[in-house]
């Protein structure tokens, strides 16, 4: 009965061996086509190099060439690597295919690979041989799944700035992803020639490489089970189609097509979709377990933030100048200003997005400018988005957990194993990331994903996960933007608890009444200068604050109302953007993208990038 | 100077198709790996019109242009337009145009067959001139002249019309188009159709310069066209004439000096050092997305 399908199961498990290799890289959102080059170099080095089957017999004959096919990917995916990990998208699928290609020809033209004649290959893999081998690939990768290796992977693909801002070494994980790819290729190519008798160069050529993408986004690159669906699918199609008596030629490729369009088109997320996924919220009981290892804070009075004479400067025009401030642990800093006055500028360049043009700043001891993002967040800057960078098709609960990055630790190795301390561990960081979302008011949205929340909801998601990290500063861009008034007030509130708790909090907003009553102190920019800074108290009385928001201050009407409404703290300030610039008593919970992408003209300030 | 031309006439082809490959991917930022396949089904097509209607090759182009942009409209329609909202619009994009382009090259088999075709001995003039010591056919001729007429309409119509202003509008900001009153899903249909026309009238062109169509021809180019927009710079025209005239000289002078089994290195050794120096290419503006 077995014997009867062999093949076919083989080439099944070959399949989605080759799947992963893709899946490896398609979950940190990285297109690559260079596999089938690094699984040709893997097979043809290791046949070359690996000891006769006929001398030392079948299973160390193959385990050796195992060995050094993996080892030749994965060194040929670090040299290809390095060069090209700064490419993004489809030029990163050019430039490994390009590679793949010229790999391709160099080895037809080669005089130890038999060149277009191919290398004779003894059969050793047998089905159970590569059913075990798929096993080994696929329990690798479920156990990724829910580390915080995994979980980086997939923040990256989801957004690789907010990614950065949460302390994960982008390069370093995209470019682990990429060798691990290149390992799996290598496995890929020594089973397949040591199963198909017979390999040439061509084997591996751009169309086994589209059909390896195929199979794993066919599959679905979002689940481990994503590349064995695919390529059970792939595989079974053209026997269904000779089981049911249709013969070869053109309606075998054309039904097949036909199907992998149909699949695309209706169900997005591929196969794996069809497999419903749960999260689950670790209960408030389950808290009193052990606690993520916090980090030291800075004591009260501490200076946090020094910024001496920075600037900022696009082309000629000075989104930043001459800012000089100082932000002291324990202190609530409220950052206002008309729109383009620098403020979005001034908070990239104090979390690292945007390298000053001048002047020099300092953050919690790390000195701003060439320092990496992922370093200046491990410092304990934290941050939430002017326009939300959420992780989208996360849920709720994974996108605070990616937030924890910083304050847990890896457990992909110790889950590989089944240690209990990796189980621990990710308790520990699942019940961190429970607290921050109950914190914020979003604990029945756990399991909801990012992007199916109210625009209010990935507001308060946002600080949720910038929480996570158990942050020393934390930078709010506009939090209460598009939030009603009863939301912007529970806001404040959360923002008032926080300090309370000792967090230093700097953050921008154009709700100045909230602002007012939240902060302990008040910078106001404009045009990219500080032009005042004080007590709540003082920059409501400040004549230069109120010429700067309202236009001429000696005119009647801003003198009178004006004033004493910024005083009272109800004004709203005119010049904000979207819908806060409405009354404050208007429930306003709409999405600013619902309006299109056509921000209000924002010469200066830059977000990040 | 033999060789010059050749590269010179071989590099037009590629020119033209990476063109139509850019002007999808500069506009609409998406990759159509169907295009491949609308480059071997026009050959066949063009094949069939001067063999079996009798036409000439005047009068085959324009059809076969027309055929093309069609092609293209069922492309966009079944491949892109499903998938415009998807966040993995991308990649999805991809898969789809790859089983677009699988069912194309099936019905290509289901019509034609499996071998590889002809055109029919005296189809075309067999002219010869002698320019600067070299030989040239008047079919070589043609093929420059009409790649260049192509290319040449291509560029006056996004840059002067009214309909090129609004693609151009539509590769800055899709939304912001719409809500200025273009019609985008007009203008993404026009793209692909004339980005599909182009395609095949390449894939006609270069069926009529080596005489013969086969299955695989699409994919055999498209490695070359991917190459050939990178070289020139995404979504740059000028760009992709550039790259393809290069690359064309650079294979007819790699099979003359190097070998001619070393040719298909030259594309891609040029596309890795291109990448790597520039990676926006040799015309590209790096184009910087604000999040």
């Amino acid at each position: 009965m077995l014997d009867e399908y062999a093949t076919t199961l083989t080439f099944i498990a070959l399949g989605a061996i080759f799947a992963y290799s893709f899946y490896a890289v398609l979950i940190a959102g990285q297109l690559s086509l260079g596999q089938a080059g690094f699984a040709s170099l893997a097979a043809f080095s290791a046949v070359a190099l690996a000891p006769s089957a006929a001398d030392v017999g079948d299973v160390p004959a193959l385990l050796t060439a195992i060995v050094i096919g993996m080892g030749v990917g994965a060194a040929a995916s670090i040299v290809l690597g390095l060069p090209t990990m700064h490419l993004r998208g489809v030029f990163l699928a050019i430039a490994t295919l390009g590679f793949a290609e010229a790999v391709r020809v160099v080895l037809l033209n080669a005089e130890w690979t038999g060149g277009a004649q191919g290398l004779g290959v003894p059969r050793v893999l047998t089905v159970g041989m590569a059913w075990t081998a798929l096993a080994v690939v696929a329990y690798w990768f479920w156990r990724m799944g829910g580390s915080r290796y995994g979980r980086a992977l997939e923040a990256i693909r989801e957004d690789e700035l907010a990614a950065r801002a949460m302390g994960i070494d982008v390069g370093r994980h995209r470019l682990a992803a990429f060798v691990t790819s290149g390992a799996v290729a290598g496995l890929y190519g020594v089973l397949f020639a040591y199963y198909v008798r017979l390999i040439a160069p061509s084997d591996f050529d751009f169309t086994a490489a589209v059909e390896g993408l195929v199979t794993a986004v066919l599959g679905g690159s979002t689940m481990f089970l994503g590349p064995i669906l695919g390529s059970g699918f792939q595989t079974m199609i053209p026997e269904l189609q000779r089981a049911v008596g249709i013969e070869a030629g053109w309606i075998r490729p054309f039904l097949a097509s036909l199907l992998l369009l149909v699949v695309i088109l209706f169900l997005p997320g591929g196969l794996t979709s069809l497999i419903p996924r749960r999260v689950r919220m670790p209960a408030a009981a389950d808290d009193g377990g052990k606690d993520l290892a916090g980090r030291r804070h800075p004591a009260a009075g501490d200076t946090v933030v020094t910024l001496a004479g920075l600037g900022k400067e696009y082309g000629g025009v000075h989104a930043v100048r001459g800012v000089d401030l100082e932000v002291r642990a324990g202190e609530v800093v409220g950052l206002i200003g008309p729109n383009g006055a620098g403020k979005t500028t001034l908070v990239n360049m104090i979390s690292g997005l945007v390298p000053p043009s001048s002047g020099t700043a300092t953050v919690l001891g790390t000195t701003v400018g060439r320092t990496p993002v992922h370093r200046i967040a491990a410092a304990g800057v934290s941050r939430t988005f002017q326009h939300s960078k959420l992780f989208d098709r996360l849920s709720a609960l994974d996108n605070v957990l990616v937030g924890a990055h910083l304050v847990s630790r890896p457990t992909f190795l110790r889950r590989l194993l089944w240690l209990p301390s990796a189980r621990r561990d990710e308790r520990a960081a699942h019940q961190q990331a429970a607290r921050c979302l109950r914190r914020v008011g979003l604990a029945d949205v756990a399991a909801t994903r990012a992007s199916a929340l109210s625009y209010g909801d990935q507001r308060r998601l946002e600080i949720a996960r910038s929480l996570a990290s158990d942050p020393s500063l934390l930078i709010l861009d506009e939090p209460a933007a598009g939030m009603n008034h009863v939301e912007a007030t529970r806001l404040s509130e959360l923002i008032t608890s926080l300090a309370a708790d000792g967090l230093t909090i700097l953050f921008i907003e154009h709700n100045v009444g909230m602002v007012l009553r939240t902060c302990t102190r008040v910078v106001v920019l404009n045009f990219g200068e500080v032009i005042a800074s004080g007590s709540p108290e003082e920059i409501a009385a400040d004549p230069v604050v109120i010429e700067a928001y309202l236009g001429a201050a000696e005119e009647d009407r801003a003198t009178g109302p004006a004033e004493a409404s910024i005083a009272e703290g109800t004004a709203v300030d005119p010049t904000a953007s979207g819908p806060d610039a409405a009354s404050p008593d208007a429930v306003l919970n709409v999405r600013p993208g619902a309006a299109g992408t056509l921000e209000p003209p924002d010469t200066t300030s830059r977000d990040a990038t | 100077m033999q060789q010059l031309l050749n590269g010179i006439f071989i590099g037009s082809i590629y020119a033209l198709f990476a063109i139509g490959f850019t002007l999808v991917f500069g506009i609409l930022d998406r990759l159509n790996l169907a295009h491949p396949a609308v480059f071997a089904a026009s050959a066949f097509v063009g094949i069939e019109l001067v063999a079996r209607g009798g036409m000439s090759l005047w009068t085959a182009l324009p059809v076969v242009f027309a055929v093309g942009a069609l092609l293209g409209l069922v492309i966009e329609r079944l491949a892109f337009r499903p998938l415009k909202n998807r966040a993995d619009a991308h990649f999805a994009g991809l898969i789809s145009s790859i089983a677009l382009a699988g069912m194309l090259i099936a019905l290509l088999q289901w019509r034609y067959g499996p071998d590889t075709r002809r055109f029919p001995a005296g189809s075309f003039p067999d002219s010869r001139y002698e320019v600067a010591g070299a030989q040239v056919t008047l079919v070589q001729i043609v093929i420059l002249a009409v790649s260049l007429a192509l290319m040449v309409g291509l560029t006056y119509m996004v840059t002067r019309t009214r309909l090129g202003r609004g693609m151009r509008a539509v590769a800055e900001n899709p939304t912001a188009a719409r809500v200025l009153g273009v019609n985008v899903d007009r203008v993404t249909a026009v793209v692909f159709a004339i980005s599909s026309a182009l395609g095949a009238v390449a894939g006609v062109l270069f069926a009529i310069n080596v005489n013969t169509a086969q299955l695989g021809m699409g994919a055999a180019i498209e490695l070359k066209g991917l190459a050939v927009i990178i070289v020139g710079g995404m979504g740059s025209l000028p760009g992709a004439l550039i790259g393809g005239l290069v690359l064309g000289m650079a294979e007819v002078f790699a099979v003359q000096h190097i070998g001619s089994s070393w040719r298909d290195v030259i594309a891609f050794g040029l596309l890795f050092v291109i990448l790597l120096l520039r990676p926006q290419g040799l015309l590209g503006a790096r184009k910087v997305r604000e999040v």
